[in-house]
């Protein structure tokens, strides 16, 4: 870093200093110590990034630019920085903090009490104090406190409307149960309700697939409990009413959560079903992916029909359409970005700031005039008051 | 006086921005007195320019991409070359930023 330029770099943050003091010290201004702060930060800076040889020469200029209006700002350098910051930044963390906190316990209890059915809608309409309470100390849950709020919980119905309808049928059989894991004890319980709830808790699904799966049960025993509770019982008979309506309609790539475009699949898969299926027992990720969500299911039935015993190879098959064009836009843009990544790199590393005085071409021969400029080239920052520039195209 | 905000892509813009920035996300420091800050320097940094650098450089190179938009140049240029002072310094590839020198004196 030549020294001409760390010497203009200090006069400049001088004067900015300077003329910007008037507005830190006014009545509505933050003050002095703010002021001095900022220098301090800002010549920080620039001595670690090597723009400002040294704290020697800043003190010179400092000295050569203003004896009084320096020794003011040592003054304050000794004195206020030290208050001033810890004054603001404490107060500030705990104002910038605070929000985040806020909404965390508010979000968190809500979700731990709707995992309890029946207690969910109860805490929710009671004050926010109770609900608070509940979740902190009352985790386990008597039956007798259980009975009690959900008898406030039934009396109070907003929540209800927000949770999943079979929370009336859960408390009667379930609720002592229910205290932590609500879904796990449904899935373990569920093949009696299983027919009854399959349409109403989407959680259900994915319980049971991680019970079989963590019991490792075979195929045989699966579509028994798989069927009652999966999708495949829904699939099928949706498929046969509206998969016929709906195909005229709806592009492969359907959204989730829409019936109709699920059942549209499954008419195809009735037949190739026990196949798949079989598959998918012996995939977990597959499985895993089924349960779960469903829009990856339509997305993965999709290419079924198309091909009979192989769902996974008809996907690749449609995949392999849609990539071969994106590959190619793929590639365009990556030659754009090639540009832009260097273009970036240039940023950081070799910069010409500056105004032009005049652009003129000659053929492919540009000749352009700059006056004023930072250059940062090679790490170093250098100033010129004018340049000239000779380029081919 | 017209600025431009051009300056503050150097070292020293930078390093105020972040300076301000962290002032200002700090509640030290209100928004529009950062900008005033900003504006200040843009002010300062052309008249230092203008007045305390007397250096000329040259620079030569096969430009690679040249553009003109909004009254900004914006030149790459490859294996450009710099001399300055007796001294030369050698880039594979730099980006040069100009602003229109007579929207200043306008």
């Amino acid at each position: 870093m030549s020294q001409t330029t760390s010497n203009v770099y200090i006069q400049v943050i001088e004067d900015v200093i300077t003329k910007v003091r008037e507005e830190f010290t006014n009545n509505a201004g933050p003050g002095e110590g703010v002021l001095t702060e900022l220098q301090s930060l800002w010549e920080t800076k620039m001595m670690q990034a090597g723009a400002i040889v040294g704290p020697i020469d800043r003190s010179a200029v400092a000295k050569a630019m203003g004896p009084g209006a320096a020794g003011a700002n040592t003054v304050h350098d000794l004195n206020v920085p030290y208050e001033g910051p810890d004054e603001y930044e404490t107060p500030t963390a705990d104002l910038l903090f605070p929000p985040t906190p806020l909404q965390t316990p508010m979000q968190t209890p809500l979700p731990a009490q709707t995992p309890l059915p029946g207690t969910a809608p109860t805490p929710l309409p009671g004050t926010v104090d109770s609900s608070y309470n509940i979740p902190t100390g009352g985790t386990p849950i008597t039956p007798s406190e259980y009975s009690s709020i959900h008898e406030n919980g039934t009396s109070v119905r907003q929540p209800n409307t927000y949770m999943q309808p079979p929370s009336p049928w859960i408390p009667q059989a379930q609720r002592p149960p229910l205290d932590v894991n609500v879904a796990y004890v449904e899935g373990r319980e569920d093949p009696d309700r299983l027919a009854a709830n399959q349409a109403n808790q989407a959680n259900q699904p994915t319980t049971q697939d991680f019970f079989l799966l963590s019991g490792k049960r075979k195929r045989d025993e699966f579509p028994p409990q798989f069927r009652p509770g999966g999708y495949i019982p829904q699939q099928d008979g949706a498929a046969d009413v509206i998969a016929d309506k709906v195909e005229v309609g709806q592009g492969s790539n359907s959204q989730p959560g829409h019936g109709p475009t699920f059942s549209s699949r499954i008419p195809q898969l009735d037949g190739p079903i026990p196949d798949p299926y079989d598959d998918a027992l012996s995939t977990p990720n597959i499985y895993n992916y089924q349960g779960v969500v469903n829009e990856d299911y339509n997305v993965a039935n999709t290419p079924a029909p198309q091909e009979m015993q192989a769902p996974t190879p008809a996907m690749i098959n449609q995949n392999e359409d849609d990539d071969e064009d994106e590959p190619l836009n793929e590639n365009d843009d990556d030659d754009d970005l090639d540009d832009v990544d260097q273009g970036e790199e240039l940023n950081t590393q070799h910069l010409v700031l500056a105004q032009f005085d005049k652009v003129t071409r000659a053929k492919s021969r540009w000749r352009c005039t700059l006056k004023d400029g930072i250059m940062h080239i090679n790490n170093k920052d250098v100033l010129f008051n004018k340049a000239t520039g000779e380029f081919d195209f | 006086m017209a600025t431009f905000e051009l300056y503050r892509r150097s070292t020293i813009g930078m390093c105020l921005t972040e300076t301000l920035d962290e002032m200002v996300s700090n509640g030290v420091l209100t928004p529009e007195l950062a900008i005033q800050v900003l504006v200040q320097f843009d002010k300062s940094m052309t008249e230092a320019l203008d007045s305390q650098v007397k250096s000329k450089v040259t620079i030569k190179g096969h430009l690679h991409t040249y553009r003109f938009c909004d009254n900004v140049w914006t030149f790459i240029v490859q294996d450009a070359i710099f001399k300055y002072d007796e001294t030369q310094e050698n880039v594979g590839q730099v980006k040069i930023v100009a602003c229109d020198s007579k929207l200043l004196t306008q």
